[in-house]
């Protein structure tokens, strides 16, 4: 089970600039397990940096990285994946030249089958026709797909890059459902998402990025309440949309 | 999700998806051609056995660079380098144990694969350790052929003799025969032993690309960075394919030296270094089974043209590569498949 107490994901600090742009400034960052967290912000606010440093696509200037109380900073991609990050991009980058179950036999590096990942399978209805080739799905299939592969790795956290990208507010939702219901079952998961109809159906807590920092954490009910996130985010979210 | 049990590699390299030839009319066509080959000596003489042998010993060097180009995505133009570097060696090793040949042989055989692995592994480390942008490795890798044999057409004159054997500059070195006890390899043996190596080669590149290791090549040649996210190191896998076809061009590099007893700097000159990526490209290049026999024809095309004193054989090569890549960019051997396939599916509709 879940040990809410313990910090999964710790990001101390951390510090990236590109050239004069600030684009993560003393970003402190703590996951509990079994949290369920959606990083939200405007465009501009930092988050594709943040996803990057977690990521390690991008070294940190400064700060440092924690997985399981262990020091990541300066271990590559493929080392943070295999000591249990998964990870999704916001754009689609499943195999093209391969069926569904190649593409995630590649992403099994060999390994046995998780629970999470049958389960997310099955709920995402992609365990018929695994020998399809994955032109032949539809996009938000193949979004969902990705987090079949990311889970097909066995993480302890589960780090999504706008999963809902281009989907119908059906299939969001059911993408939500299915990550709530991931979550429940006791996986870490973060969701860098600005779809604020989504992060309000799935989000246990909320962190808000702002111009490279993080400006406001909280439940999605103590975030929209505060005038200034709503003033920097959400108002001018509303504004477009009306 | 429903688990496919995994078939034995064997079984898998003749059913697995990365290839042509993996239904029983493939098979069937290659039993064919294996037959034929097996049964040509008895009907052609020593020499035209000889000479198919020549065709058919660029074979493992042209698998190695489908390997690396057509399944990994990392095109080299630098694969003579590493059949001139075994060769080489094979020439420098058997040459100074003419007293015992068979050791000679052993020892070259080990060494000249060594050296070319070696290389490999080198060379390869700083490229792809460094993370060299994909486009650049060709340049890199064709300087490393140029700069070989410039070195190679330097070394004429006594001073650069590894024992007894003089290196011998572009008057080239002569090399003794793969020999085995009182055996030597030459004739219908040198035939066989080329058949036996080929087809070796390639039922071995067969399993690689259809096991998970191959699926993780194509997948790297599709999207490295995906690829590194999903846990692999692609820096080491790329690395492994591509000493993989260094020795598999050294493998070619032993047949040539071994076939000739000879060779020259000139094996990696321009444009002998970009033959191979010609062969690949021509016969399809993610599929072994076509650049093997693309491979074939195009080695005794050459060579017919060239015996009969043509001077445009290289010129006639290019312009089939050119042809190709307008007409066939996939290949010509998925090209007519895939023709092969819609005129069944139209008489079947008709």
């Amino acid at each position: 089970m879940p040990d809410p107490a313990k910090t999964i994901l710790h990001a101390i600090g951390l510090q990236k600039r590109f050239g004069g742009v600030v684009a993560a400034r003393d970003v402190d960052f703590a996951l509990t397990e079994g949290e369920l967290r959606c990083v939200i912000g405007p465009n501009g606010a930092g988050k594709s940096t943040f996803f990057a440093l977690l990521a390690g696509i991008q070294p940190p200037d400064a700060g440092r990285i924690e997985l399981e109380g262990e020091d990541i900073t300066r271990l590559k991609p493929f080392q943070r994946v295999r000591k249990g990050l998964g990870l999704t991009f916001q754009t689609n980058r499943t195999f093209h030249a391969m069926t569904l179950r190649q593409n995630l036999d590649t992403a099994g590096r060999g390994g046995e089958e998780p629970a999470p990942f049958r389960a997310a399978l099955t709920a995402f209805g992609l365990d018929r026709g695994l020998d399809r080739p994955v032109t032949a799905l539809a996009h938000h299939e193949r979004q969902w797909l990705e987090i079949c592969m990311a889970l097909r790795g066995r993480p302890s956290v589960l780090l999504l890059d706008e999963p809902t990208a281009g989907m119908s507010p059906v299939e969001t939702r059911r993408t939500s459902d299915v990550l709530r219901e991931l979550n429940s079952g006791g996986l870490s998961i973060i969701v860098v998402e600005h779809d604020i109809a989504f992060v309000r159906a799935t989000a246990q807590m909320v962190t808000v990025l702002h111009q490279g920092a993080i400006f406001a954490e909280g439940t999605m009910a103590e975030i929209t309440a505060r005038e200034d996130v709503r003033a920097i985010y959400l108002g001018k979210v509303r504004e477009e949309t009306a | 999700m429903p688990q496919k049990r995994r078939p034995n590699p064997l079984r898998a390299a003749f059913t697995g998806p990365h290839d042509i030839g993996r239904t029983p009319p493939g098979w069937a066509l290659m039993g064919l051609i294996l037959l034929g080959f097996l049964l040509y000596p008895a009907t052609a003489s020593a020499f035209s056995a000889t000479n198919v042998a020549y065709y058919l010993l660029n074979i493992p060097m042209a698998l190695g660079l489908s390997l690396l180009w057509g399944y990994g995505g990392i095109l080299s133009f630098g694969q003579v380098a590493f059949f001139a570097v075994a060769g080489y060696v094979y020439g420098v090793v058997a040459g100074n144990m003419t007293a015992d040949p068979t050791l000679g042989s052993i020892l070259g055989i080990l060494a000249g694969l060594g050296a070319a692995g070696l290389l490999a592994l080198i060379f390869g480390y700083f490229i792809f350790y460094a993370r060299v942008a994909a486009w650049i490795v060709p340049i890199l890798t064709l300087v490393l052929a140029l700069l070989l044999s410039t070195f190679l057409g330097l070394t004429a004159g006594s001073a650069w003799k590894v024992g007894d054997v003089a290196l011998g500059g572009y008057n080239g070195m002569n090399i003794p025969s793969l020999q085995i006890g009182n055996f030597i390899f030459q004739d219908y043996a040198f035939y066989y032993l080329t058949v036996a190596t080929v087809v070796l080669c390639f039922i071995g590149l067969r399993i690689r690309v259809n096991s998970h290791r191959g699926q993780v090549l194509i997948a790297l040649r599709e999207d490295p960075l995906r690829t590194e996210l999903l846990g692999y190191d692609v820096r080491l896998e790329q690395l492994v394919a591509f000493v993989i076809a260094a020795v598999l061009s050294g493998i070619s590099g032993l047949l040539y030296v071994t076939w000739g007893n000879y060779i020259t700097p000139s094996v990696t000159s321009l444009a002998q270094a970009s033959l191979p990526v010609i062969w690949v490209a021509v016969g399809g290049r993610d599929s072994l089974f076509a650049v093997m026999i693309l491979t074939f024809l195009l080695n005794q095309l050459t060579y017919v043209l060239s015996s009969a004193g043509n001077q445009y054989a290289l010129i006639i090569t290019g312009v089939l590569l050119v042809a190709v890549m307008l007409f066939a960019p996939e290949g010509l051997i998925p090209r007519l498949i895939e023709l092969g396939r819609k005129a069944l599916r139209l008489k079947e509709a008709t």
